[in-house]
């Protein structure tokens, strides 16, 4: 197993290296030129160029990439210029190993900026995690053991229809009828657990994880209901109630134990994709945490914030996979001997 | 005074949205202790439905189940819910066919068959645990306090259905229902299976239903015998009975598709011609009339028209029938026995 | 659900772009009245909230371009040399007053030099005062074009130190590396309290330029930490920054203790009403309007520099539309023809005349969003005039266009690519353009584009016949707008045609740019500039479109709610209040 991992990890780290080429690659493949962006308005061409040549943009891809590469494993200067290293070195930002590069936009490392912002969607992520977990198996094994009643069938019509809503209007709906126009909560402003404590980190968490909850919920509600029903009709759920076991017994020990374990997967997956991926509601909700950053950074071709981003957000589906793996070992006993 | 257990009239029915699938429709036998009951058929005939539905495990919102199961006295139909599961696996107790899917893949074997002697007795893990091991020890399983946490893909296909069993007399039932408990397996550890079953109904004293499509288990194991087909019984009387002078033609064609039952190897293999019928329409009349090739011995177009009764043939009382024929033995000499066994025959002439 | 959620980021880029990609102007000249809504009251005290969407990009005075964030800052932290009024009159509010400086400055020679004597008694916010020097300083940030990126730029091409023939941009590379350095100390002197700035050519806006940028701002050597300073602020204003600026969340603003009111004309200048200015930044235009319009909690002390999205429209009525303003923008929206591709002036006439303006305003929201243009160039700039090439109502004339067409002799129908930034309004638009355009005989082909926008329409080798723009002057003159988007001379390069979309070449506009350049006197030059925009609409150079209005609303505790030019019709932070 754990030849298994450090494989898994080392084939994990060369993906993130090509992964890290192919944006630097589509990155100046894109006609838009971060040169002119940050250069702004009445821009001539020797400025522009200047600008490139500042940002590092003047150099072949291969070489910026290999740079980049190489401040990962040493460090490095930003502005990487030895003139005004010389002159000014109190100008120069040192960004000490991992260097995941210097963001001109935002004047801090790429370190900083995703260090500032993870908290913030991991904190989402949790909070969301749990609220859809909870939720959506509770619904989906209520529909289940309820089939064909009411119940079932209500449950299933909602899920499908919070399904068919985009995140932004959830989010804008729950702000501006919760938070706005009733006022049943504050219009949320994201509390660190450090400054503000727990309860008030966790009301201010509510919005944005229920906008989040209620999108994935509703998947989560019917692949539970499948899974389950698919379960209830396994032979050893038989052989469980012919041995006379109490009908709670059977759904949780021996018919929901088989259904949650593709959820593993996919609650792996989604919450590993959810850490950068709840761009439109840390927009609406106005929460900096990586999804925001990621649009941020990408409105504004900050292109070391995207390398960060597309890293830090490749590792985490990398590390995901790799738990999910070995949490099925643990699942099923199955995987682990074979 | 009725029989150990006692089934009378017993239909499962199961509301579609196409109409009423008539799984089990008037199934009545008896049954004491200490004897075997072999109840044979197509899959489909209602066989494992049937012992399903002795044994409650019918749900109530997709099946209707009628009639009467009394078992040493009592109606299990008309027991609770909560009445009818500390029986299950205590008084009666199932094995299922295909054991790999039959046991949990994420417990240990030990886990599951300890589980079943904990749902009906208080005791602690520990002491379950024991017991598992000790019934493991009694269906032949070597080293059973190593094997017993061993899951069930460790276990090869005979010591499965070995844990099968194990688990389903952990209790002493009195009433034991075993659904084609040697399908999937060779044919020496069949019959290693089909011993240890029969030593431990001895042992027990426990009735034993044996529901198989395979009448050279029956041939082994059965006292009575019976054969059902579109969810009713269609011949039922003891063992000898049904294998020697079988009167239904759906019987002679079950027989033509079993390899040995006499060890004769110039035996031919005939299966029966057609499908299963349909149960949410079954044919009218006598619904093997279909596939029967002995229709025309009968006058005009009555298995066409009329549903024959069970009722005794031409031999014994015990030995019921449900057929329109008139001379079942003499067609069955003639015309079924020269095909399946020619030897058979000549030994006789 | 991809492409979807696709569509709702173009969109809200869209509307950051629009807060910030033109810098400053004046307003509408059509509003003489006061521009505003709510009570009037001079009390102090309370906590203003300035609600913003976008980041702020710099807050570093020699790094700010944007229109709104130039005021906002002028008003309350970064003082200038001469500033522009609190006045919804365009006359008053264009005309520089002094600020850090004792009058609106001295030119000689013909406008090439300009003189200002700095104040006693102006300090920082630490208390120490504010020298010569600390100008002279700021403005040497401007030539460090490798640190200090994205600001105005104008100084590197008037101050008077020879070019670099290597790099094409000045021998001084600033105050970090030196090198040049006494290139720049002859350029800018310092005498006492008395700096002169040398310039190659004649500057007779320059007052107009400096009140209108921060480019010339002082600034504190030993506070200079380059790159590092672009989110720090050292005030000398009537507030200061309490904590850190953070890029996404903004920051307060409180009152600074060694501002001396007395060394300012706190009446036009800087009211500095509310005790405390909150910058909120990042709450999305549609939270922020959810928020205005329930008029709760902080939203009742709060403005915005976030249009009205047109959704909302019907939700400003009855009392919520007293607190409603509608003021012209600064900018113009225009289109221009690909003088490579329509070379014959009859086609771009026909063009012009089959252009249904109105239609582009009905479909992209109608009065509430835009108000007709009939020049490139905003009312709100000074010597304004409307071109003849496109006065009365533009609702397209397909008819008298085909005529056109057939005069020209060319093959109908005649296929016109229309590129334009698309959003789900602009879309819109284009189709409602596109529509006189086919009946007078073109056959447009609407080419949306989106992130890649500019970089496209730089291309030479770009295909599209018409590309829309916009712009907005950086100060109240006509040379910052039509000379920087229509003199080939700096724009069209072998690689790229910088802001001259059309490649629009004349000599006979370049000569006009050239006078207007070396012109002494503001009169002469914008004369000049006036002349100039007529040989553009001659040769249909541009076709106005709209100026985008500016529809706001407020909370119901602002008192003084203004808009004014010097504020480019954003909320001015110099004269709005708050009721505690």
């Amino acid at each position: 197993m754990l030849a298994y991992v450090i494989r898994r990890c080392f084939v994990g780290v060369i993906m993130l290296i090509v992964m890290s080429l192919v944006t630097f690659v589509l990155f100046f493949a894109s006609p838009v030129d971060p040169a002119r962006y940050a250069c702004g308005k009445n821009c001539s061409p020797e400025l522009r160029e200047q600008t490139r040549k500042s940002l590092g943009y003047d150099k072949p891809v291969v070489v910026q990439w290999t740079n980049f590469l190489k401040g990962v494993v040493q460090g490095r200067d930003y502005p990487d210029d030895p003139e005004l290293r010389a002159a000014a070195p109190e100008l120069v930002t040192h960004c000490p190993a991992p260097c995941f590069g210097y963001s001109v936009v935002n004047t801090k490392t790429v370190n900083e900026l995703m260090k500032e912002a993870f908290p913030v969607s991991l904190s989402i992520s949790i909070a969301a995690l749990v609220l859809w977990l909870f939720f959506g198996v509770l619904f989906g094994v209520i529909a289940a053991v309820r089939r064909g009643t009411l119940i079932d069938r209500g449950i299933v019509a909602v899920s499908l229809v919070l399904y068919a809503f985009p995140a932004f209007f959830i989010g804008l709906f729950l702000l501006k009828f919760i938070a706005i126009k009733w006022q049943w909560v504050e219009v949320p402003v994201y509390s660190p657990i450090a400054e503000a404590g727990v309860g008030a980190w966790m009301t201010s968490l509510l919005l944005p994880a229920v906008t989040l909850a209620v999108l994935y919920m509703a998947g989560y509600v019917r692949m539970t209901r499948a899974f389950v029903l698919e379960s209830m009709s396994e032979d050893y759920v038989r052989t469980a109630r012919a041995k006379g076991l109490k009908s709670g017994r059977v759904l949780f020990k021996h018919s929901m134990r088989a259904a949650l374990t593709p959820l593993v997967t996919l609650v792996g997956l989604d919450f590993a994709g959810l850490m950068g991926g709840a761009i439109i509601t840390e927009t609406v909700f106005n929460y900096n945490g990586l999804g925001k950053l990621a649009f941020d950074a990408n409105t504004t071709n900050d292109l070391p914030t995207i390398i960060g981003l597309v890293l830090l957000l490749g590792t985490f589906v990398i590390v995901a996979n790799i738990i999910v793996d070995v949490l099925y070992a643990v699942i099923d006993p199955r995987v682990r001997v074979g | 005074m009725s029989s150990y257990l006692s089934v009378r009239d017993l239909k499962v029915h199961f509301p579609t949205v196409d109409g009423i699938v008539k799984a089990t429709d008037g199934l009545s036998f008896d049954l004491e202790k200490g004897r075997t009951l072999g109840i044979v058929g197509e899959s489909g005939s209602g066989k494992s439905v049937s012992s399903s539905a002795i044994l409650g495990l019918h749900r109530k919102t997709s099946a209707q189940v009628s009639g009467e199961i009394l078992l040493d006295g009592t109606d299990l139909l008309k027991l609770s819910d909560e009445q009818m599961r500390r029986r299950r696996g205590k008084d009666v107790a199932m094995i299922f066919q295909d054991p790999l899917s039959a046991m949990h893949p994420y417990y240990t074997v030990g886990n599951q068959i300890g589980e079943a002697y904990r749902v009906h007795h208080n005791v602690s893990k520990k002491a379950a645990r024991a017991r598992a091991i000790e019934m493991l020890d009694r269906v032949g399983i070597p080293q059973p306090d190593r094997r017993v946490d061993d899951y069930p893909h460790q276990f090869s296909g005979g010591m499965r259905q070995r844990a099968m069993i194990a688990m389903g007399l952990i209790n002493n039932p009195s009433l034991l229902i075993a659904d084609e408990p040697t399908t999937a397996l060779d044919v020496t550890v069949q019959a290693q299976i089909l011993d240890l079953l029969q030593d431990l109904q001895k042992e027990f004293e426990s009735a034993v239903i044996i529901i198989t499509h395979d009448l050279g288990v029956i041939a082994e194991v059965a006292d009575e015998v019976l054969v059902m087909y579109a969810g009713r019984a269609v011949e039922v009387g003891t063992c000898k009975e049904i294998l020697t002078h079988p009167e239904m033609p759906y019987t002679w064609g079950l027989l033509s598709s079993v390899p040995d039952v006499s060890g004769d190897t110039n035996a031919r293999l005939i299966p029966i011609p057609g499908n299963p019928p349909s149960l949410l329409t079954p044919p009218s009349g006598c619904a093997f009339h279909p596939r029967c090739p002995h229709r025309d011995k009968v006058e005009g177009d009555l298995c066409v028209t009329t549903l024959p009764e069970l009722a005794p043939g031409t031999r014994t009382e015990t030995h019921l029938k449900r057929c329109h024929l008139t001379n079942p033995d003499a067609v069955y000499e003639r015309e079924v026995l020269p095909e399946i066994a020619p030897d058979l025959v000549e030994e006789e002439r | 659900m991809f492409t979807y959620r696709k569509r709702v980021l173009a969109a809200t880029a869209a509307i950051a772009l629009a807060g910030g990609l033109a810098a400053c102007g004046g307003s509408d000249s059509s509003s003489d009245g006061k521009a505003g809504g709510g009570p009037t009251s001079s009390a102090t005290g309370g906590t203003l909230n300035y609600l913003i969407f976008a980041p702020i990009e710099h807050v570093d005075p020699q790094r700010i371009y944007v229109g709104r964030d130039i005021t906002n800052f002028s008003r309350t932290v970064y003082r200038q040399l001469v500033t522009f009024p609190i006045s919804t009159d365009p006359k008053v509010s264009n005309t520089p007053v002094a600020d850090l400086a004792t009058d609106t400055g001295t030119s000689s020679d013909g406008g090439k030099v300009w003189s200002f004597t700095v104040k006693d008694g102006v300090k920082w916010e630490d208390g120490q005062p504010i020298t010569c020097e600390d100008f002279k300083y700021g403005a040497s940030r401007v030539f460090a074009t490798d640190v200090i990126t994205g600001g105005p730029n104008y100084l590197l091409s008037y101050l008077d130190i020879p070019t670099d023939s290597k790099t094409g941009l000045p021998a001084y590379d600033g105050p970090y590396k030196g090198d040049g350095q006494d290139l720049f100390d002859k350029a800018i002197t310092c005498d006492g309290n008395t700096i002169t700035y040398n310039f190659n050519k004649p500057w007779p806006d320059f007052p107009l330029a400096i009140a209108a940028l921060h480019m010339m701002d002082p600034y504190r050597q030993d506070k200079d930490n380059g790159d590092k300073s672009n989110f720090q602020i050292f005030s000398n204003g009537p507030y200061k920054l309490d904590g850190a600026w953070s890029k996404n969340k903004g920051a307060t603003l409180v009152r600074n203790d060694n501002y001396d009111p007395k060394t300012d004309d706190p009446e036009n200048i800087r009211r500095a009403l509310p005790d405390s200015i909150v910058f909120n930044i990042g709450q999305t235009t549609e939270t922020i309007y959810d928020q205005l319009i329930a008029d709760t909690g902080d939203a009742q002390t709060a403005v915005t520099s976030q249009r009205v999205p047109a959704p909302y429209f019907n939700q400003i009525e009855g009392a919520v539309a007293d607190r409603a303003t509608l003021e012209a923008s600064p900018y113009v929206d225009y289109l221009v023809p690909n003088f490579r591709k329509m070379s014959d002036p009859k086609v771009r006439e026909a063009l012009k005349v089959a252009t249904n303006a109105q239609a582009w305003i009905d479909a992209g929201g109608g009065e509430k969003a835009f108000a007709p243009a009939e020049s490139i160039v905003n009312p709100a700039v000074v010597g304004y005039q409307d071109n003849p090439a496109f006065s009365g109502p533009q609702e397209g004339d397909p008819a008298a266009a085909k005529k056109l067409l057939e005069e020209a002799g060319v093959q109908m129908p005649y296929p016109l690519t229309f590129t334009y930034p698309s959003t789900e309004t602009a879309d819109k638009q284009a189709a409602a353009l596109k529509e006189t355009w086919d009946a007078a005989g073109f056959d447009t082909t609407l080419d949306g584009l989106g992130d890649t926008y500019y970089d496209v329409i730089q291309k030479p080798t770009k295909d599209s016949d018409v590309i829309w723009g916009g712009w907005g002057s950086d100060w109240p003159s006509a040379i910052t707008v039509t000379p920087p988007l229509f003199d080939s001379r700096p724009n069209l390069t072998e690689n790229s045609d910088g802001q001259d979309y059309g490649a629009y070449k004349s000599d006979a506009f370049n000569k006009l740019v050239d006078q207007a350049a070396n012109a002494t006197s503001l009169e002469d030059q914008t004369a000049a500039l006036q002349q100039a925009d007529i040989q553009l609409g001659q040769d249909v150079a541009y076709i106005p479109l709209e100026i985008a209005q500016f529809y706001f609303l407020h909370g119901s505790k602002v008192t003084n709610f203004t808009t004014t030019p010097a504020s480019s019709s954003f909320p001015d932070l110099g004269a709005i209040g708050v009721e505690s």
